[in-house]
């Protein structure tokens, strides 16, 4: 992957971040101001909306509210007043007086110009911000729709961007096969027939309902999977809506049904998706597994294993689990030499680490922050490519519980002595 | 094509992998149920009834010799009896139960066999499955000539022998069974039911459904020139079904080589030479021993030679030895655990006068009338007819492929997968499990969190690798101190599983039917193990 994608990959992860904590955030009355600008927009046309928006707030009759809405207006022109120029990719701004989690109010104002361009023009004043047309700027990646069709059920998914979906699954009983012939061998073959096209066409009546919005398909693609022949029958049948048979794009053979189908189905669809996130994900972490299989040496994981492979310089891709809860403290003890420590919340917890080994003396805290911001800001001194990756690929999930969601692929091979897993040891065996 | 350098090498390596999980070794020995009913002396001390003295001193000597029972004991003292009450196994009834069991086996009508057909894609399976029925007269000539009138109208007449397993229009139209076929028919001797295993990769699953109810596997491979290569080649089912159907209990095979009478074989004895000679490695590799589990014989399934009749000495010499029927009527009876606690894992339901179910009896006996309980979801309902294919019975033994009429249940609150029990014993349901695993083939590594498809006795399910606990030395059988942070291809380890409905589970020492598993994920067979430890919370 080159720089600039993941540079990219980074600001999206920041985007996110922040979209997270906008969410959270409630205010007072309608004093939130969300205000986004489209490229080519002008920024003196906004600003005077915004004077025209203070005056007519100037007339609200609730003075808390009414305060704290021209506060925030007054913040949003000053915001504005830094820019002589609307940015190539638009202008984002959100300004209002949140309160937090210990009840306490606290102004807030952001501006930043977006990783590409937003089309949506916004302003509003509400107790909350407006996060939606961001979200969309990180799902506008194409996304692609997969039906999963066995004789025990239907699985109907989504991959878009790094997320899989799973937006409904649906589960059948049909009659099986069987030897019972006599008279009633002809009934039984036209009872079975007669549930199987019951089952299509529930099975297509419902494609429609998932993949179309306002009578236009919602997906760039469609791939259809399974393990006998209903996957072609649907693919095939009239009942089967043109607009979606339109939108096909691969048909696969999958051996089972249900989650794990969907998954095999996402692997052999993986050259017509290739430019979705989710599917880089799927071949970053293979890649990965792959060097520790052949037993290259060439990867670490752990956070201990992973930093000291960044100050050694050698980790050239640095993998992270997007939500890695582990904290970053720096620690300062008594005789004024800074300790740095990675602890997770359950670590936290416990007051030995935050005493002084040598001493029993308690540390004093210099500095908290998670340690996904640090790699974030600082990947780059290290000459390592950042990757976040989410748990929700196979491959993730055990990258995520095998691996404790951080790991490097590392340029040339190093040992790292403290997690030697060597079978020959004598002391790696019970007797 | 198969790189013929390197073929030997993976067979040694699948036969030392096979021969050290030693997963079905020990299987013929363990006979966990019989020692059940005798281990009783806690609850005699608890009432003492004179008349049940006598029982007890027979049965003793056998006690004695044995060690399972304590294991036994303690399943039933785990397990909650829910809807009956434990204490309810007095010592009256089971010697009824003995004596019963005599009686069935000294009138033993005819043993019932359970034959499953594997083999790779168009080996000829369904074809030789749907002769044996026509030779036996389970298919009338009518019908067959049907099927051939019909057949040759769709232009594919040399398919019409299959159709009498193959039933439904989508695998007619295609040549290809799609889902298991079964059929019965009977022979002097014994009794039989085919199971008839599709052959595609795509449709294994079903295979393994299939030979999870069998007793003996016959393997197909076709003679010709060209398919029996791909057949056998990596990727080719002829590997992957009998390395299932080793693990899914199947303790002897019959290999036949098929398709004698084709153009480029014509009999010869130098191609049925090679192929037994190809074959015969590998499939000690997968566990068999080629002495005494493997039997090599040539047929036609297409024109019926060697089936039931022998082949006829002017096409071909060299062989004089038995047909398929009658190795199949002299083969050995396999050991039946009629007296342990009934277990039926249903394959198979649907509606007929109320709610049928399908299924092969892994041990014990049903009766009619009894009163059963189908966990996992804890139904309990009566047996109200048993069809042993055609005709009705009363009673139904161990290693019976039956038709089980119950009342007291409807047919979708039961599904593929749950299994018949005893009221008074019902089966362990769990979620999470301890296995012994053993990777045949992986990607690149397995860690935890990684999913896979299920397959145990008759149930399919999504299962996550909780954790890996330790690793196993293949050679030495030694366990690891700390845990292994992945495994690769090839490795053994005891691993925690977990799944997200409750199964119906059994560890490999008390029953091997419920507590061998196999692992698939994308297609591809990628573990095989058994159950150490069921855990329960």
């Amino acid at each position: 992957m080159t720089p600039v994608e993941t540079d990219k990959n980074v600001e999206i992860w920041k985007i996110k971040k922040l979209i997270k904590s906008l969410e959270r955030a409630r205010g007072n009355g309608t004093s939130m101001i969300s205000l986004l600008i489209p490229p080519k927009d002008q920024i003196p046309k906004v600003a005077k909306m915004l004077a025209d928006e203070y005056g007519t707030a100037s007339n609200i009759k609730s003075r808390v509210n009414r305060l704290s809405v021209l506060s925030a207006i007054t913040s949003a022109q000053q915001k504005l007043k830094l820019y002589n120029k609307v940015p190539d990719n638009g202008l984002v701004v959100y300004c209002g007086t949140i309160i937090t989690d210990e009840g306490k109010e606290k102004k807030v104002s952001i501006d930043f110009a977006p990783f590409k361009p937003i089309n949506t023009s916004l302003y509003l004043c509400d107790n909350k911000f407006h996060t939606e047309a961001l979200s969309e700027l990180l799902e506008s990646d194409s996304k692609f729709g997969f039906i999963v069709m066995d004789g025990n059920g239907t699985l109907f998914g989504t991959v878009c961007g790094n997320t899989r979906e799973i937006v409904h699954k649906l589960s059948v009983e049909l009659p099986k096969k069987h030897g019972r012939g006599g008279q009633s061998a002809l009934r039984f073959a036209r009872l079975r027939e007669e549930k199987r096209h019951n089952y299509v066409r529930k099975v297509a009546e419902l494609a429609v309902q998932f993949y179309i919005t306002n009578d236009k398909p919602n997906v760039t693609g469609l791939v259809l999977a399974g393990s006998a022949d209903f996957k072609t029958e649907l693919g095939q049948s009239d009942m089967f809506d043109q607009r979606l048979q339109a939108k096909i794009i691969k048909t696969v053979d999958v051996s089972y049904g249900g989650e794990n189908g969907f998954n095999q189905a996402i692997e052999l669809s993986a050259e017509a998706l290739s430019n979705v996130k989710f599917v880089q994900e799927k071949k970053l972490i293979q890649q990965y597994f792959d060097e520790i299989s052949l037993d290259t040496g060439k990867y670490c994981f752990g956070v201990e294993d992973t930093l000291k492979g960044l100050e050694m310089g050698a980790v050239e891709t640095l993998i992270v689990w997007e939500n890695l809860d582990i904290n970053r403290y720096t620690f300062r003890s008594l005789d004024g030499e800074e300790v740095i420590k990675f602890l997770n919340k359950d670590q936290e917890k416990n007051r030995e680490e935050f005493m002084d080994t040598a001493t029993g003396a308690e540390l004093e805290v210099v500095a908290t922050m998670p340690l996904l911001e640090w790699l974030a800001e600082n990947y780059k001194n290290f000459g390592a490519n950042l990757e976040f990756i989410t748990n929700r690929s196979p491959e993730g999930a055990q990258f995520v519980r095998g691996f404790g969601g951080i790991g490097g692929l590392l340029r040339y091979k190093v040992d790292f002595s403290q997690f030697v897993y060597d079978e020959d040891d004598d002391d790696f065996w019970e007797d | 094509m198969a790189d013929p350098t390197s073929t030997p090498a993976n067979q040694d390596e699948a036969a030392t992998k096979l021969g050290q999980m030693n997963l079905n070794a020990d299987a013929n020995e363990f006979k966990p149920s019989v020692k059940a009913r005798e281990f009783v002396p806690s609850w005699k001390k608890a009432t003492p009834a004179p008349e049940s003295q006598e029982p007890e001193t027979k049965s003793s000597p056998a006690t004695t010799t044995t060690t399972p029972a304590p294991a036994v004991s303690k399943l039933q003292a785990a397990t909650p009896t829910k809807g009956a009450s434990p204490k309810i196994a007095p010592k009256a009834d089971n010697d009824i139960e003995d004596q019963f069991d005599e009686s069935l086996l000294d009138e033993n009508f005819k043993e019932h066999f359970n034959i499953v057909f594997i083999g790779h894609v168009d080996a000829g399976k369904s074809t030789m499955g749907g002769n044996i029925l026509f030779l036996t007269g389970m298919v009338d000539k009518r019908t067959m000539e049907k099927y051939e009138r019909e057949a040759k109208e769709a232009g594919r007449e040399s398919w019409y022998l299959s159709w009498a397993l193959d039933l439904s229009s989508e695998e007619r139209a295609k040549g290809k069974t799609v889902e298991c076929g079964r059929a019965y028919f009977e022979t002097t001797k014994r009794r039989y039911t085919i199971l008839d295993a599709p052959g595609h990769k795509n449709y294994v699953p079903s295979m393994i459904g299939g030979a999870a109810q069998a007793d003996i596997g016959v393997l197909v491979i076709s003679a010709r020139r060209g398919e029996f290569e791909t057949g056998f080649e990596r990727g080719g089912q002829t590997r992957e079904h009998a390395v299932l159907a080793k693990t899914s209990g199947v303790k002897k095979l019959v290999v036949v080589i098929n398709k004698m009478d084709d153009s480029t074989v014509a009999w010869a004895k130098e191609r049925y030479d090679e192929c037994v000679q190809k074959l015969t490695p590998f499939l000690k590799g997968a566990g068999y021993n080629p002495k005494t589990d493997l039997t090599f014989l040539p047929v036609s399934g297409y024109t019926g030679a060697n089936l039931k009749d022998p082949i006829d000495p002017s096409l071909c010499s060299w062989y004089s030895g038995p047909t398929l029927l009658d190795l199949l009527d002299d083969m050995q009876a396999v050991d039946r655990k009629f007296s342990g606690p009934l277990r039926l894992p249903i394959t198979e339901k649907y509606k007929e006068l109320g709610t049928v179910i399908v299924g092969k009896l892994e041990t014990g006996h049903v009766k009619k009338g009894q009163s059963i309980v189908v966990m996992p979801n804890n139904k309990i309902g009566d047996v109200v007819a048993i069809h042993a294919e055609e005709e009705e019975t009363k009673v139904a033994i161990c290693g019976d492929n039956v038709h089980i009429r119950l009342r007291g249940m409807e047919e979708d609150e039961i599904s593929v997968g749950s299994v018949l029990c005893d009221i008074k014993h019902p089966v362990h349901c769990v979620t999470a499990f301890e296995a012994h695993l053993v990777i045949l083939e992986s990607k690149n590594i397995i860690c935890a969190g990684y999913n896979a498809v299920l397959h145990i006795h008759a149930a399919v399910e999504e299962v996550t690798l909780g954790a890996l606990l330790q690793l196993v030395d293949k050679k030495t059988g030694r366990k690891s101190k700390r845990p292994p942070p992945y495994l690769k291809k090839n490795q053994h380890a005891i691993v925690r599983l977990e799944t997200q409905k409750p199964i119906v589970v059994e560890p490999f020492s008390v029953s091997p039917q419920l507590g061998r598993f196999t692992l698939r994920d994308e297609g591809k067979t990628v573990a095989i193990g058994k159950i150490t430890k069921i855990v329960t919370n």
